[in-house]
Formats: structure tokens, sequence, C-alpha cells
């Protein structure tokens, strides 16, 4: 069942339009909330009145943050930090100053949204605007406003690894260029949503539409709360998409349930376009500033970096992940000692932000490829070969970079780069069309080179039960956003139970059904809930034999699994059934009681096991190569992106197709970021973007041929399944091999140096010179 | 607030409904009837997840008021689903693994289900056009392009084999 191409068991649901998505709930005496939000970038609040809200037909309740709980904390990060981020984080409600477009300042429930949304029309805000700052750069600056008392800076850090000084000075080539990532974020096609329902006679809040995290969020409110965990459930409903960037603790996730408390009703608030773009994570808003060198027969020898990455208003789960992983990881696949970073992590007037697929690596490996061709350019050399010169040889492996991200070495735990390195490049030159410049059309080609690591986080957690039927049920601490989980999570309880995949029946998400959870971030389920689910189907499977053993009275060695059934080796009609043993081993079993064996089958307590399984610091590690050939229109500024090949060495793939499908949904997220996608502010800190037609997303015109090489050469050391994280590595070359693309096909090697390639940008480095 | 009657044929059936005259025809037919197959992206007409069928052709349901729907013949995802299981674009898209999160798909689905009924045996071009008011943020379309072109190809086939056997006869 490993390595099986299988159809997915969830397709079904979501063809017929059966998805349960969380604003397909609802429920009797359901009312709706609407969170009101800041129009000012910076702003006093000098006076909040509801009055006239709360007199609307229909409302029946407003709250501000004079109404929250007293001694509330403000969302904590979830994550260790490179400094104290206490002084940043961000409140539910904002009560005396807001500090970006969309920071919640009431909400209003009524009988249904509309109402909701006249309520919040009549509440009467008298706001003083303050100064913004609306770019972190200029946010250094001493004279800058500050967004907190606490300053613009979250925090800084660093490394100083070898000798750069040294290597600078004795290189034969160097390149200095400064490289600029644009606001952008994940933008699933899905808003968020919650809807909580509390039952005060019995004490439970329940709430639906949670997902990425459960567990981690579900102990956060209860605390926030000050209620016993047992008293709340979380429950993910199907969920369309994430990308990293919902599933947070934000501020909604208090607010909904507190109000549902509250009201003794439920609550339910479906976030719109609009509010998701100021209100969702925003993510990859950087400038790396990067000095290169090599020797003359180029070979890599130091990189030198200073980061400053802009994440918005407040710091809030995740801290600075998202600097912190381009800084630890920058130097990439190559063999370079000698490297030295000094990151700034800063704050400005807009939307915080948090992690997106690839977060940091997208805009790490954009800046590093980038640099790694124009050091090519200098020293002559073809942009294939530079890398082949450079890459970590697998009799390297484990390579240390000799950095750190959230308190974790960076260690690649295995990999042959250069196998995976040629075999790309001899497919994408094998599949190559003819294809030259013509009238304003040229033609150029882009590569990239790079390690995601992935697979983060201490453990997870899984159940696997049969039941009576013989039924195999799958709990998982992980969530789905699309992923597949219920089928690859199925297909390695099927691997090792050897039961069909209907009989499966996989569950997620539901704090209610398994106690801990890890989660899905990091693209950690195939590596993480695999192995748990894995780890706990053997031990359903030792305990099957054991039992069945004890029950046929032979020895265990001379017990197989064979078509659902434990028989006696060369004896097969002496036998029994999973469904059985399940059976056999229910607590209180008529048979159990009054036999004889009771003593023998002490662990009656169902044929199930829990396991749950610790992380290994460092992830695992996939090694990837992007290639893509790029037409641009000189006339036009247009680029168009014909032919793209991403090849990775995923270690297993449990069910290929769906990791192509991680791979080619990826590249076209990630090809998005590179030219389409940015989150647009003025110059006082007016969200510009908040619409489709203002934020664009690659439509089916823009997707081009892609073939995605699912490669399983080096399988990962660090679980016994041998399966990488992949579900980023799509996403985290695009910019980089499309970016050096365009770059060759304008033969401006230093001018393509600022996402998004806009058409703007793309005729401004026609014309030669680097562009703003 | 005052409510207006529309009476309109969903998915086959005749249904009236009292709805206010900023409802959208998405919301009623999500609100109203339960049919939640139909989803909600933007609501400003740009990512598709709301398409329904008005008449046949496809339309934002995000766009169209309830009340301008009187007369009309609407069909939404639920409206086109076999009584159990998939129909043979539903497969399609299965098996060319078209979908992640599902949210897109029933938009999909129903932009090119119109397609097909058109013309079956549409080429890549047309394919693309039909799909080219529908967002989707997890497959990257290719899938979803394969899954479509399956269908068609599969229609030149049966035409080819009527036109062989009418010949033939
Ligand atoms: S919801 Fe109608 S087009 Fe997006
Ligand atoms: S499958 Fe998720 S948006 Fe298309």
């Amino acid at each position: 069942m490993i390595g099986a191409r299988l159809v997915r068991v969830e397709d079904e649901r979501f063809l017929r339009g059966e998805g349960r998505f969380v604003a397909d709930i609802s429920l009797p005496f359901m009312t709706e909330a609407f969170v009101l939000r800041s129009p000012h970038a910076h702003a006093r609040i000098s006076r909040i009145d509801i009055g006239p809200a709360l007199a609307l037909d229909g409302v029946q309740a407003v709250v501000t943050a004079a109404d929250l709980p007293a001694r509330l904390p403000p969302i904590p990060c979830r994550i260790p930090t490179h400094g104290n981020m206490e002084p940043f984080l961000q409140p539910v409600l904002c009560r005396d100053v807001a500090r970006y477009v969309g920071e919640p300042v009431a909400v209003v429930v009524a009988s249904n949204r509309a109402m909701a949304e006249d309520g919040a029309e009549r509440i009467a805000i008298d706001w003083q605007p303050l100064p913004a700052v609306a770019d972190a750069i200029a946010g250094l600056k001493p004279d800058a406003p500050a967004v907190h008392d606490a300053g613009n800076v979250a925090s800084r850090w660093g490394f100083d690894l070898g000798n750069v000084e040294t290597a600078l000075s004795e290189a034969a080539v160097t390149v200095r260029q400064t490289f600029g990532i644009q606001r952008h974020t994940a933008m699933p096609l899905e808003t968020r949503g919650l809807l909580a329902v509390y039952d005060g006679a019995r004490r439970m809040l329940e709430v639906h539409g949670p997902t990425k995290v459960p567990h981690t969020n579900h102990a956060l409110l209860a605390r926030m709360l000050q209620v016993s965990t047992a008293e709340i459930r979380f429950i993910e409903p199907d969920v369309g998409g994430s990308f990293g960037a919902r599933g947070e603790f934000y501020p909604e996730d208090f607010l909904i349930p507190w109000l549902a408390l509250r009201l003794r009703k439920p609550v339910r608030w479906i976030e719109d376009r609009l509010e998701h773009f100021a209100a969702i994570n925003h993510s990859r808003e950087s400038r790396f500033e990067v000095t290169a060198a090599a020797d003359a027969e180029g070979r890599l020898t130091a990189f030198d970096v200073k980061l400053v990455a802009d994440l918005g208003a407040y710091i809030r789960t995740h801290g600075d992940v998202v600097p912190s992983h381009a800084a630890a990881s920058f130097p990439g696949p190559y063999r370079v000692r000698n490297y030295r970073v000094a990151a700034v992590a800063a704050l400005s007037n807009k939307t915080p932000s948090g992690t997106v697929r690839a977060p940091g690596m997208f805009e790490a490996n954009f800046a590093r490829e980038r640099a790694v061709d124009m050091l090519a350019d200098k020293l002559g050399i073809d942009p294939a070969e530079i890398r082949r010169r450079n890459l970590i040889r697998r009799e390297e492996m484990p390579w240390r970079v000799g950095t750190e991200s959230v308190r974790r070495p960076i260690i690649f735990d295995s990999g042959d780069f250069s196998f995976v390195f040629e075999r790309a490049v001899s497919e994408f030159d094998r599949t190559a069309l003819p294809r030259s410049a013509s009238g304003t059309i040229r033609r150029g080609r882009g590569i990239c080179a790079l390690v995601e690591p992935s697979a983060f986080g201490a453990f997870e957690s899984a159940r696997v039960e049969v039941d009576g039927e013989g039924f195999v049920h799958v709990v998982t601490g992980a969530t789905s956003q699309g992923q597949g989980h219920e089928t690859s999570l199925a297909q390695v309880a099927a691997a090792v139970l050897e039961v069909p995949i209907d009989r499966i029946r996989v569950r997620h998400g539901d704090t209610g059904l398994i106690r801990f959870g890890g989660g899905t971030y990091a693209s950690r389920a195939a590596v993480m809930a695999g192995n748990a689910v894995h780890a706990a189907a053997v031990a359903v499977k030792a305990k099957a034999l054991r039992t069945a053993a004890q029950k046929l009275e032979v020895a265990e060695e001379d017990v197989r699994l064979a078509d659902g059934r434990f028989e006696l080796a060369g004896t097969p009609e002496v036998n029994i059934t999973f469904a059985a043993i399940a059976r056999l081993l229910a607590p209180g079993n008529a048979e159990l009681l009054q036999s004889p064996t009771v003593a023998n089958i002490a662990d009656n307590d169902g044929l199930t096991a829990s396991c749950h399984i610790r992380g290994v610091p460092s992830g695992t590690s996939v090694f990837a190569v992007h290639l893509a050939e790029v037409a641009v229109d000189v006339e036009t500024g247009q680029v168009a992106v014909e032919r793209y090949l991403v090849a990775a060495d995923v270690g297993r793939a449990i069910n290929p197709r769906i990791v192509e499908g991680q791979l080619i949904g990826g590249v076209v997220q990630g090809l998005g970021g590179t030219l389409l996608e940015e989150i647009v502010y003025d110059a006082e800190g007016q969200l510009q973007t908040g619409t489709f037609a203002d934020y664009l997303l690659p439509s089916v015109h823009d997707a081009p041929a892609i073939t995605a090489m699912v490669i399983e050469h080096a399988l990962s050391p660090s679980n016994p399944l041998g399966v990488k994280g992949v579900g980023e590595v799509g996403t985290s070359g695009a910019a980089a091999a499309i970016g050096n693309a365009v770059a060759r096909a304008l033969g401006v090697p230093a001018a393509i140096n600022a996402l998004p390639l806009t058409p703007e940008r793309v005729i401004a480095a026609t014309c030669a010179g680097p562009v703003p | 607030m005052k409510l207006f009657s529309v009476t309109l044929v969903v998915n086959g059936r005749a249904v009236t409904l009292r709805v206010e005259a900023r409802q959208s025809l998405a919301d009623a037919l999500r609100g109203e009837l339960g049919l939640t197959g139909t989803h909600l992206g933007c609501e400003h007409g740009v990512c598709g997840a709301c398409t329904v069928l008005l008449d046949g052709e496809p339309v934002r349901g995000c766009l169209l008021l309830a009340v301008q729907t009187e007369g009309t013949e609407v069909t939404t995802i639920e409206g086109i689903s076999p009584p159990a299981g998939l129909n043979e674009l539903q497969e399609s898209f299965r098996r060319h693994h078209a979908l992640q999160c599902g949210y897109c798909t029933p938009g999909m689905v129903l932009s090119l289900h119109a397609l097909l009924a058109r013309d079956p045996t549409a080429d890549e071009e047309a394919i693309r056009e039909a799909i080219s008011g529908n967002l989707c943020r997890c497959t990257g379309y290719l899938p979803i392009l394969q899954a479509a072109l399956h269908v068609a190809q599969s229609n030149r086939l049966k035409r080819a084999d009527t036109s062989s056997t009418q010949s033939s006869a």
C-alpha cells in the first residue's frame, strides 16, 4: 500500500458538493458575529460609543476591549524566538491604540451577518490618527514614528561561521546585490471561520473551524478562558486550504468561543475576503543584502548577508521564525563554510505576519540563487555547472550548516544531491523544445537548487483501533487542509495491517478523539503523522498476533497474517479474523470473562494502540531542483513560464500521486508569488489590495507545463518509513528558478532583484538598471 | 426587512424562496435550501467558487441576486451528482487528482460540465477558457485540465465508435 498511487478516499464528498466546511454548518438559534476593524494604520481611540449599535433590532451583543476578562493576556508566541517578544504581542481587541488597518476593535453579534454589519456601522469611534510606519526599513531610522513603546525592532541576531572577511578578500570574484521580496500570503480559497457553541449546563464549549494545530490552540484557549481543557472540544471541519497561514491562534480564536460562552448561544463568524486580506498572517516581506564570493574555479567561498524582515504591527504566534529560517538556511545545498548573517525582525503599521508555505526559504532561495547566477556570469561558467561544483557530497552527510533556527540545529540528514541534480538537468534537457528568440520575445532558462528542512515539531500522536466488525479506525493528531491525509494515513495503516483501504476510517483534527496532537505544518504530516500511525499499527498488529496465538493455542512464531486473518502457518483452516480478535479483546467480552485463559490475555482493553512519537529536532531535509524556461516579451514586460520541472528526493513517497500534486500545486503557488501576488500598502499604511481584482492569483492561463519528478533515493534516517516532508519544496524554489530564467532571457544578470516580476519591473530591467 | 417571493426550478424541482432584496443567489441556495456545495470564496465575482448553472450556463452565484432568478432553472453541484457515486467528469477529477482541498471543486466541475454539454469534445484551449474564471489555490490547474481532456477524449472515441457503427450498418 505504501507507494501506491491510490485515488483519494476524501474526493467523493468534495466532488458531490458534500464537503462540510465551517460555513456549511449551522445550528438552531445560531447568531453571527462581525468583527469591526481599524480603518487606520496607526491611531489612538479616544472614545467608543456602542449604544446606537446595541439599540438596533437583531443585535444581541457588542463587545470592545473594555468588556474583556480582566488580566486577559495577549496572544502568546508559540515558538522560540531571538528576542523578548512580550512588548509586541497582539491583544485580542485593541484597547487604546490601533496599529494596523484591520486590527479588531469590536465584535457585534446579531441574528444574522447582515444585521451584525448594520450594527457595526453604528458604532461611533473617535480616532486620533498617529504617524504610521508603512515600511519597516524606513521605520529603522532614528526619527521614525514608534509602532510600539518598545520601538520598532523585535529582535536582532546573527551567525558568523568560518572566516568571511578572509574569504572575501581572497576571492577571485565577488558580487554584491540587494534583493527585495514582497509582502504576500497564502490566500486559501476558503476564508477563515469559526462556529462556537456552549452548553452551559454541561459546561461544554464546542468549537468548529480550528485546523492546523488544534491541540495547541485548544490548550491555549482553555488557559485564556481559565477553564478545564475537558470543557472545550475543537473539531476540524473540511478546510479549504491553509498553506501555513490559517489555523493559528488569531484574535477571533479567542473572541468567538468567548462570546459563545458569554451569550450561551451558538456564534458563527465567517470572514469575508476583504477582511481576510487585512486579518490573515501576511508573510515574506524582506530585504537581503548579499555579498557572495567564489574562487577562480567557481567554488563558492563565502556568503555575507544582511537581512531585514518586515513583520508588521505585532508579533504573533510565530515570533520571528520566518526570517529565522531564512537566516539559518541561507547557504542552501552548497559546501560553503564561511557564512555570516545579521538579521533584524522589524515592525511596521501593517498586518502582522507569520508562516506561509516555505517560510523564509522561498525568500532566501531567491536571493542566494540569484547571487550564485551572478557569480556564474562573472566567471563565465554555466549556471548548472557552478552548482554542480558546489553541491554538498553524499559522503558529507549528515551536513551541519552550523546555524540554528527556533533552537534547532540545521542539519541535512541525508541526500545524494548530485544524483538528483543530474537527473533533473538531463530530464529538462531531454524534453527541451527547439525555441528561440523571435520578435519581441526573449527566452531563458533558470535553475535553482535547494534544501528544504521539513518535518519539525516535538511529537505526533496516533491511535489505531480495530473494531468488532473488523473496521480500522485511525485517529491522528495531525490535521488536513486538503493534503489528502485521509488517504495517505490509511495507506500506512493498510500496509501494516494488510486490510483493504475501504475498511479504514481516518479521523483528524478533533481534540475530543485524541488527547494529544502536533498538527500539520512544516511539511510534517507524512513524516510525523505517518510514522505515528505506522507505530500504532505495528503495535496493534503485535497485540493481535499475540492474542491470536493464545486463542489458537499455538506459538506466536507460527501465526501468519493473511487476508485479514491470523492463521496457523501451513494450516490455514486454523485461523481467527481481526474482527474476532477485537471482540475477544473488548473489555467485558463474555468469552474472556468465562474463559479460564483470562489470565493469558491481560490486556483486554480493545484491539487498540496509541503511539506518541518524538520528532528529530532537525527534521528531514529534502533536496530539490527547480528548472524554468520563460518567454519574456520585452515590449509588454510579460513573463510567460513555458516549461517547468521540479525534482525532489522525497525519501519515500507514501502516495506518489499525492506527492506530485503537492509539487505541482506548490510550483504554481510559487509562480504566483514570483510574478503576480503582492499585498500593497500606501505611504500612510492603507491597505490597497483587498480583492482578487487587485491581488492577482495565478489562473489556469498562468499555469505552465510542469514535470514533477518524485525521486525516492535517500531515505530519511530519522524515521522508520524513511519519508521526507514534501509540502513546501514546490513553492520554495519557484522565484529563484523563474527569476534566474528572466535574468538570462534579458541578458541582465543583475537587474532581476525585486519581486514580483511585474511587467513594469521587467521593462525597467530590459533598460538595464535595477529598479526599486 | 421586506421579503420577496421568488419561484424558480432548482435541480429539477420547483421552489419558492422568501428572500431579502439584497440576498445573493448563492446565499439563498446555501441558507434557504441547504445546498452548501455552492461555495463562496470572494463574493465579488472573481474566484468562481460560487459557480452555478442558470438555464444551463455558468454564472456567479455571488453576483446574482436571488430576486433576479424568477422563472429560471438553476443547477448546482448537487443537481449534477448522481444519487450515489460520481458522474463521468467527477470520476475523471478523482482519477486525475484534480482536487486537493475541494473548495474550488464544485465550481470547476460545473464550469466544465457546461462546456462539455455544449462541446463534448472540447480541446485544451476551450477547456482553459471555460475555467479561466475559476481559481484554484491547491492543484496548479494541470490535473484539472487533464481530467477534462480525458472526458473530451473519451467522448471523441465514443463519437468515432458511433459513426463507425453507423457507417458499417
Ligand atoms: S464567490 Fe462568487 S466569484 Fe468568488
Ligand atoms: S482544490 Fe483547493 S482551491 Fe482548488
